[in-house]
């Protein structure tokens, strides 16, 4: 009995030590957060188009196909890279691709999808972040898709890269069923 | 002379603690109203900034955190309340965002948790109480 005791706080430790472990091997990524908007509607909203002089209202425009709604903004460097992988993205049949222009510059903008291509269906203005915060957006980039009633199904946070590309298509054809 | 140290020690985390605590509010942000303002001071200060996730948005100055701030004192001059405002950014951030977890079926170990430490705690040092007693009877 006695020797229980004596013993039992190592073996706690160790079980710990196991949880601890296991915790620091496994693929995750602590400071990512779960999306609130998955298997949601969008949110509804207006706003004004880079390249146009229309409004986009949501959300009406998202019904009838599978959508992808990338928050980007020339200031920020992954976007840039990730530019690469959505322009592939957009030679996918049945697949909208929105961009949502995060607190950025509008020259700018034009001139960096001048030089870069534009993969974008719309480009929407999102000047004070209202969108982005309506969106529960943290960090750019962040790539939502919707499917074709509306309804969000998935969020990444960070760009595409090679290394997620191919999962993140895969992604996007679930949805599309 | 190791107390007096050790009492220097205390009193500097104290002091430092106490200087640590800065505020990022910026003056264009503020609200004529003092009253709207304080609001908005308190509510700011249990909202987790998402960029930094361990400070309030109060402290912090990443531009997610202002654009927050901004957010909330708008909300406050259209006559929202506290609740309907915690409600807004739950609904987009989730309760992470909020530096107080709520008491949910999910938060209830996180809630109870410190005081069956407490409780076992007692225990021990009463079980040991009672053992070094009946050691002093037995001399």
């Amino acid at each position: 009995m006695k020797k229980g005791i004596l013993i039992s706080p190592i073996i706690l430790f160790f079980i710990i030590l196991l949880v601890f472990f296991y915790l620091l091997i496994i693929d995750r990524n602590p400071s990512e957060l779960p999306s609130m908007l998955i298997n949601k509607k969008v949110p509804a909203f207006e706003a004004k188009l880079l390249l146009e002089n229309k409004t986009f209202v949501s959300p009406g425009e998202f019904e009838n196909e599978t959508t992808l709604v990338n928050f980007f903004a020339t200031w920020c460097k992954p976007c840039r890279d990730e530019h690469h992988y959505l322009r592939k993205l957009s030679d996918e049949k049945g697949l909208k691709i929105i961009g949502i222009n995060y607190k950025d510059d509008s020259k700018r903008t034009i001139k960096w999808l001048e030089k870069l291509g534009n993969p974008f269906s719309s480009v929407l203005l999102d000047p004070n972040a209202r969108l982005g915060i309506d969106w529960g957006v943290y960090g750019l980039p962040e790539t939502f898709i919707v499917n074709s009633n509306g309804m969000i199904k998935y969020r990444l946070v960070g760009p595409i890269t090679k290394r997620n590309y191919d999962a993140f298509v895969l992604k996007v054809k679930e949805v599309k069923k | 002379m190791q107390r007096i140290l050790l009492a220097i020690l205390v009193y500097l985390m104290m002091s430092q603690s106490i200087i640590i605590n800065c505020y990022s509010v910026e003056p264009d942000e503020f609200l004529q109203n003092p009253k709207k303002e304080l609001r908005a001071r308190n509510i700011s200060k249990n909202i987790r900034c998402l960029v930094c996730q361990n400070q309030s948005i109060d402290e912090s100055s990443a531009p997610l955190a202002k654009d927050l701030r901004i957010l909330i004192r708008i909300k406050i001059e259209q006559g929202n309340s506290d609740e309907e405002i915690y409600d807004f950014l739950t609904k987009r951030y989730g309760d992470f965002i909020l530096l107080n977890p709520p008491l949910k079926i999910s938060t209830l170990f996180l809630w109870i948790l410190p005081f069956v430490f407490l409780a076992i705690g007692i225990f021990v040092i009463f079980l040991h109480n009672n053992k070094s007693k009946k050691l002093d009877y037995n001399k």
